[in-house]
């Protein structure tokens, strides 16, 4: 231990006998040398992604051609066929079909699936080339897919909410109850906000932050909205109920009929 | 009505080879039924009858008359695919000339009605009798809003009453329906509309229109307006699409041969008090104006919203819908129901409360003097008169409408 302490208390003959100039350029060729370690490194990584970026630009193109050669033949190839006619013909007019022709949706179906084939294997490229650059290999394909995963989910949960919120507002104005829009609201809402935690799930963002956040925040309009029917809305809504029970009650005594009080001319609908 | 399949002869069919007239029925009591058989027979020989029904009727009449059964009714009283597949597979197989379909309640019809319907069709100058109820003047208010408007302006047929419970069939006639029927079979849609008074006026046959005098209204299930309207409406609306082709070319209004005396209304009743419907009517109206703009937005041109906002102001015995108003909206629901704008179930909820804002200006001009027929008369010339505007939409829909 003594040795130790005798050899630390020693001035270094080296560093004693080098000048103060000497110090400051050994510090520059070393820094020097880091610099262009890096740049080097840097331009590696960037010449061995490179190739992975044209063939994910090259994919995406490509492929987009394709698709859209393949969805003008498909379309100019159903309406040959008269292939909305026959479906019409076979399978009648349904509520859930879209607005356009099938053979149109066909045809953007095709073109999309292009792009998202052309989309998947750029990703893919790039990922490869990404792989093989960098040391550890960080895989970028599954992130990118939790993405699209998310934009969808964004997408379908955005529908969702648009498409209840109208259906309960319509439901509830033809019903006749006066907080009609603060439900359809409410709905609205209480979807978007469950949209949005599970994208942020599906991202991995916020973890329990998030969850936390959701369970408060959907508590919270479960809460407002039961506080405000419960106790804002009583004397409303105990009018609206008995106004509707009546209603239910005239309609089972008469279907269909509205009589008018002190007349024998009822109001038939249909 | 009754349904298409498990229909089993009771009298042995091979005895008579043919009979003059097959009579559908609907699931009745057998008094009801008694009574109808009592009716038909005044004007038939027993013979030429066939009567099918979904119960197995008991008659103490003459046993030569030939009855079969059907199965078992869905319990719907309009008459849907189904009743018309069975009455033509029945027809067929009976070798019956003509048909005769007869809704719940039809009991109530007089028997020169049940054999005028029948002999119209028997005869071979008719292919379809429809008949012209004598109602209440504020009974079948959608059909005087929007189905007899809509089928006038667009297949020129003067039928007062496109959705009859009852009709009469010629052989040929039936077969049509039962084709337009068996699509909508195929997909397991055996309550689906027919519009038979469209089918015939597209195939060219022959219609006759026969005032029928009163009839009772079936006691339907379930028949809430925010059920019923969306339910035919939606259906007419579905109808008129696939009927494009035929109705968007221009062509004089047809002459319905009106076989017994001309339609004379029905004399004014009590007085009526108006008031206390057209109230919560108007309410309803107005909570929906002043919620659903962001959907009607999406439908109806700025005028016609102009036009909304105008009466939405209007208070109690002087609210009027415009006749032209009123034809705009259902026209523009029509379109934006082709088109898809948004989703039909919400496009036809959102168009009960401006319904009801008609039937409450129906009622008020009723209220005032004027005779109910004479408002509805007007309100078909008015579609009939516009019938321009939805062609042009219906054929150019993103040229602009201010």
């Amino acid at each position: 231990m003594q040795h130790v302490f005798a050899m630390m208390l020693q001035p270094d003959p080296y560093q004693a006998s080098q000048p103060l100039y000497a110090d400051n350029v050994s510090m520059w060729r070393h820094m020097s040398g880091a610099l262009h370690q890096s740049l080097y490194r840097v331009v590696t990584l960037l010449t061995t992604i490179l190739p992975g970026v044209l063939a994910f630009i090259v994919s995406l193109c490509v492929f987009t051609a394709i698709g859209m050669v393949l969805s003008a033949l498909l379309r100019r190839l159903l309406v040959a066929a008269r292939f909305d006619d026959r479906f019409a013909r076979s399978h009648g007019s349904v509520a859930w079909a879209p607005s356009s022709s099938l053979s149109d949706s066909i045809a953007r179906i095709s073109f999309w699936a292009s792009v998202l084939l052309g989309l998947i294997i750029g990703v893919s490229a790039f990922d490869a080339a990404y792989a093989t650059a960098a040391a550890p290999s960080s895989s970028f394909l599954p992130y990118f897919t939790r993405i699209v995963g998310a934009v969808f989910l964004l997408v379908a949960g955005t529908l969702i909410a648009r498409f209840l919120a109208r259906s309960v507002l319509i439901g509830a104005v033809n019903e006749q109850l006066q907080y009609a829009r603060f439900l359809s609201l409410g709905v609205k809402w209480l979807v978007l906000v469950l949209t949005s935690a599970m994208v942020l799930d599906h991202l991995q963002i916020g973890g329990l932050v998030v969850e936390l956040a959701f369970g408060i925040l959907f508590g919270g309009i479960v809460l407002t909205l039961a506080l405000a029917i419960g106790l804002g809305s009583r004397d409303l809504v105990s009018r609206s109920l008995e106004s509707h029970a009546e209603r239910s009650n005239e309609r089972s005594a008469a279907p269909m009929a509205s009589p008018v009080p002190g007349s024998a001319d009822p109001i038939l609908h249909i | 009505m009754a349904t298409t399949d498990s229909i089993s002869d009771i009298a042995a069919p091979s005895v008579r080879s043919s009979a003059g007239l097959l009579v559908l029925l609907s699931d009745m009591p057998q008094e009801q039924f008694r009574d109808i058989l009592a009716k038909l027979t005044a004007s038939f020989e027993t013979e030429d009858l066939i009567i099918a029904g979904p119960e197995l009727l008991q008659t103490d009449s003459d046993p030569a008359l030939r009855m079969v059964r059907a199965a078992a009714t869905n319990g719907s009283w309009i008459l849907n695919a189904a009743d018309f597949v069975n009455a033509y597979q029945l027809a067929v197989k009976n070798e019956a000339h003509g048909i005769l379909i007869l809704g719940p309640e039809s009991h109530s019809l007089g028997s020169s009605a049940l054999g005028g319907l029948a002999s119209a069709v028997l005869t071979g100058s008719t292919d379809l009798a429809v008949p012209r109820y004598e109602l209440q003047p504020h009974a079948r208010l959608i059909t005087s809003a929007i189905l007899y408007p809509l089928t006038r302006a667009l297949f020129g047929s003067r039928v007062r009453f496109p959705l009859a419970l009852d009709l009469g069939l010629s052989l040929r006639m039936a077969e049509r329906l039962a084709v337009a029927a068996h699509r909508f079979n195929t997909l397991n849609q055996d309550d689906a509309l027919l519009w038979p008074v469209n089918e015939a006026a597209v195939a060219g046959f022959t219609i006759n229109q026969l005032d029928v005098g009163p009839r009772a209204q079936p006691q339907g299930i379930g028949n809430e307006l925010n059920t019923i309207l969306p339910q035919v409406t939606g259906s007419l609306f579905s109808d008129i699409e696939a009927k494009a082709a035929f109705w968007q070319r221009s062509r004089p209004l047809q002459t319905v041969a009106d076989l017994h005396s001309p339609f004379t209304p029905a004399p004014p009743g009590p007085s009526f008090e108006a008031a206390a419907e057209i109230v919560p009517m108007l309410q309803a109206f107005r909570l929906a104006y002043t919620n659903l703009q962001e959907i009607w937005q999406l439908v109806l041109p700025p005028s016609s919203l102009v036009g909304l906002k105008r009466i939405s102001a209007t208070d109690g015995a002087g609210f009027r819908m415009p006749d032209g108003l009123w034809v705009r909206i259902v026209y523009d629901f029509l379109l934006a129901h082709r088109l898809r704008t948004i989703n039909r179930g919400h496009l036809l909820g959102a168009m009960i409360p401006l319904y009801l804002a008609w039937v409450a200006s129906h009622l008020n001009i009723v209220s005032s003097g004027t005779e109910p027929e004479l408002h509805i008369e007007s309100v078909a010339a008015a579609f009939e008169a516009d019938k321009t505007y939805l062609v042009s939409r219906w054929r150019w829909p993103d040229r602009f409408n201010p």
